[in-house]
């Protein structure tokens, strides 16, 4: 025994540590080491903290080096035992000591005894410290890589004086003990310092990332709040694309509806037009099946759809979300080919895509509130239109003299209208009941142009019991005769029609003016508020379309679903 | 008194009847359902005041009023049943206005005004009365409205007033060619023409001295003498 294999044992044991610190360097890249940067009390975290540190203990008596004909091994446990109690407390320490303890004891050799104590020792001790620090309140010393490396000293100091108080012959002890306590301590400490000083640069470096891009994400999130929930269109998507433009500093960014880019901003702006349709196939895809689609130009190819000189060398199509789960259009990140996407920008881009899709769902949430009130707003006003009332009263006046029984009739159809619109749930009704409120309402207009007007209504019997939303049917005679027959010196005439076709109803009031003007405006308020609610709540394929035939005929059509409603 | 009743209910012409009725002094000569009725028989009967109702088919009571000759032009009580301009704009100039339903008490104060002074009417604060949008025009056996804006030139014959549209139509109408150089757009330039300027091609001089339009679509319009010079000038051509 001498100074010499002193040394090179030092050397050999300092390699076989280098090892161990290149493992727990390449594991610090992985999520698994995510729980030991934080001294955390949760119970998955110090069950992570348990299992990876008792690996790492196992390891350090595997890595170890057998030294006089096997009896003991200079090696490096208490890395793993000191810290696995130093950061994840006593209990911790002491589960991982046991564990490595215990798989020490199954090598064997005169040492076997002794060294198994030592690691349950080691842990228990760096337990002790952590619950010590823990209660004054220094938790960031859990932390300090010369804390750990002084504590990890301190308890081989503790293990030699155990090996030698255990193990015999004393001699051969004492002998082994001065062989391996310098090498073993120099490459203990440094080895815990090392480790610890690893889970500082990973924590930071954690730390700093998701610093930068929170930063970023809220800087985004605050610049394009609200823009989208005036409206999904080319003008709000282009104020959005720019923004997450230059904050993202991307090659090219795009907002596309289901069929047609909305907007486009950066490099390939010269032939990727607005307005025009969808061309590339990765973005048709991610609207057909709700997937995002990242095609780096290297595993899954990337080529510009519109021009074979495009710059643009990646992209990235996240789809925006809207009602029941249903794509409503998409966000597009592009790379130029000279650079790599960045992973920050790639969860950049589905976070934003989240934010899109739920202020454009407030947005439309918002809006069909309004509509709502609007409609509520002009049903009230209905109630009141004093044109209309003092007409009624007029003619129902004019009626007492003549015909009693009449006038009656008129002031029952009266009531029933005033109490239709003054009482009436503004959600679905019956069609039946939606025919009686047109037949109050065409009932005084009968009277009042009785020389000028005739009314039809052919209602199959099967359909008057269907649901459809309340003010579906009245708002679009009142128009018809409003801003048709009432405009007509000849003898105006309305018909009203309902038939079903497939999984759809449709209503029809049809007259005989043939005076519609399709300018805005022109169909009167209630008919396109009709319209408006129908389309908010059951998409753009229903509604009112009207056709027109001038001085001929007026024809509106309410299409509403049939499944929907019954 | 002789009057007329136009409004477009006939129920509520009939309780107007009926409330005139007892004043002996009052003589219905008829009732109208339209305006260009009323046109007609105000023009046929002449009578001394007419109730008109403001909201009536194709051309209000107001825009009525525009087409009827101010010189010889009925005394007019209009009839509302709620008209908020309307009763502002009448409130404002005390024309005479019946709210519906009209009251016997109401109905005498307004009769009373009609027999005590034959007031000047002045409707000119009304806009409508003064502008003519469209022009109601006869055909066989419905009237046809022909906008202000589509009229070519107008032309005053023997038979009638003439007005051609940019389609080549010419319609007869009961309108007087003053009243329509007043209320609508068209320039005078004949003692007999009224030409719409905008649909004007050029000006062609005569060897005469004379001058004459050629519209957009090749229509020959004679200048008068007398009025050559107040065009040209209007032009900016002088």
């Amino acid at each position: 025994m001498n100074l010499q294999s002193i040394a090179s044992l030092s050397v050999l044991l300092l390699q076989q540590m280098c090892v161990y610190l290149v493992v727990a360097y390449a594991l610090s890249r992985t999520r698994l080491f995510i729980p030991l940067t934080r001294a955390s009390i949760r119970w998955p975290h110090r069950i992570a903290c348990y299992l990876i540190f008792s690996a790492f203990c196992i390891m350090g008596t595997l890595l170890g080096l057998p030294v006089v004909s096997g009896n003991a091994i200079a090696n490096t446990p208490a890395i793993g035992a000191v810290l696995g109690g130093l950061l994840g407390g006593p209990v911790v320490g002491l589960a991982v000591g046991i564990t490595g303890g215990l798989h020490r004891y199954t090598l064997g050799g005169s040492f076997g005894l002794a060294a198994s104590i030592d690691i349950v020792m080691q842990g228990l001790a760096g337990g002790l410290t952590h619950r010590y620090l823990i209660k004054r309140g220094k938790t960031r010393l859990l932390f300090s890589p010369l804390l750990a490396g002084g504590l990890t000293f301190v308890t081989i100091l503790i293990e030699l004086g155990i090996d030698l108080a255990l193990s015999r012959p004393f001699a051969e002890a004492l002998d082994i003990v001065t062989l391996i306590a310098l090498p073993e301590l120099i490459a203990n400490s440094a080895g815990a310092a090392v480790f610890v000083k690893i889970l500082l640069d990973r924590r930071d470096s954690i730390d700093r990332q998701s610093r930068a891009f929170s930063a970023k994400a809220l800087e985004i999130a605050a610049h394009v709040d609200g823009v989208l929930r005036d409206g999904f269109d080319q003008e709000n998507s282009m104020r959005v694309a720019r923004i997450i433009y230059e904050q993202t500093g991307v090659g090219a960014v795009a907002i596309t509806d289901r069929e047609k880019i909305l907007a486009f901003i950066g490099i390939g702006a010269d032939h990727h037009l607005t307005g025009t349709p969808i061309a590339s196939q990765h973005t048709l895809h991610a609207i057909s099946c709700n997937e995002v689609i990242f095609a780096d130009g290297n595993e899954v190819p990337f080529q510009c759809s519109l021009s074979p000189h495009c710059k643009l060398g990646s992209s990235l199509v996240i789809p925006l979300v809207g009602e029941n789960r249903q794509v409503i259009g998409t966000i597009k990140l592009y790379e130029p080919k000279t650079r790599i996407f960045s992973t920050i920008n790639r969860t950049l881009g589905e976070g934003i895509a989240k934010l899109l899709s739920s202020q454009i769902l407030d947005g439309r949430y918002e809006r069909q509130k309004s509509l709502l009130l609007e409609s509520e707003l002009k049903l009230l006003h209905a109630q009141v239109n004093p044109h209309f009332l003092f007409n009624t009263l007029n003619t129902i006046i004019a009626i007492t003299h003549d015909d009693p029984a009449k006038a009656r009739s008129l002031l029952s159809d009266l009531a029933v209208f005033l109490r239709k619109n003054l009482k009436r749930p503004t959600e679905d009704v019956v069609l039946s009941e939606e025919i009686e409120h047109t037949k109050a309402y065409l009932g005084i207009q009968l009277a009042r142009f009785e020389d000028r007007l005739s009314v039809e209504i052919d209602i199959p019997e099967p359909l008057l019991g269907v649901h459809v939303p309340a003010f579906t049917l009245q708002p679009l005679v009142e128009n018809a005769i409003k801003h048709g027959t009432g405009q007509m010196i000849r003898v105006g005439r309305i018909c009203i029609r309902a038939h079903q076709d497939g999984q759809a109803i449709f209503l029809v009031v049809e007259d005989n003016a043939g005076l519609y003007d399709p300018q805005p405006g022109g169909g009167g308020l209630g008919m396109n508020i009709v319209d408006r609610r129908i389309k908010n709540r059951y998409g753009e394929s229903f509604g009112v379309t009207m056709a027109c035939e001038r001085q001929v005929s007026t024809r509106a059509t309410v299409r509403i679903p049939m499944e929907a409603l019954t | 008194m002789t009057a007329l009743i136009v409004d477009d209910e006939p129920f509520a012409r009939r309780e107007l009847r009926r409330t005139l009725e007892p004043s002996k002094d009052i003589q219905i000569l008829g009732e109208c359902g339209n305006a260009i009725d009323a046109l007609t028989r105000i023009h046929v009967d002449k009578p001394d005041v007419v109730f008109l109702d403001i909201q009536m088919p194709q051309i209000t009571g107001i825009e009525m009023l525009g087409m009827l000759d101010p010189q010889t032009m009925p005394q007019i009580v209009f009839l509302t049943a709620y008209d908020e301009y309307a009763v502002r704009a009448f409130e404002k100039n005390a024309f005479d206005y019946l709210l519906k339903p009209v009251t016997a008490d109401r109905l005498e104060l307004t009769l009373e005004r009609l027999r005590n002074s034959f007031f000047r009417q002045d409707f000119s604060v009304l806009p409508e009365a003064n502008h003519l949008r469209q022009i109601p025009c006869f055909s066989q056996n419905s009237v046809i409205f022909v906008k202000a804006s589509d009229v070519e030139f107008v032309e005053a014959r023997s038979t009638g007033i003439y007005v051609s549209d940019t389609d080549g139509q010419e319609r007869p109408t009961a309108l007087r060619l003053n009243i329509l150089q007043q209320r609508t757009g068209l320039l005078r330039c004949h003692r007999q023409y009224l030409v719409n300027i905008d649909l004007v091609h050029k000006l062609q001089y005569l060897e005469s001295g004379l001058a004459e339009f050629v519209t957009q679509r090749g229509r020959v319009i004679p200048i008068s003498r007398r009025l050559l010079p107040e065009i040209k000038e209007r032009l900016g051509i002088s």
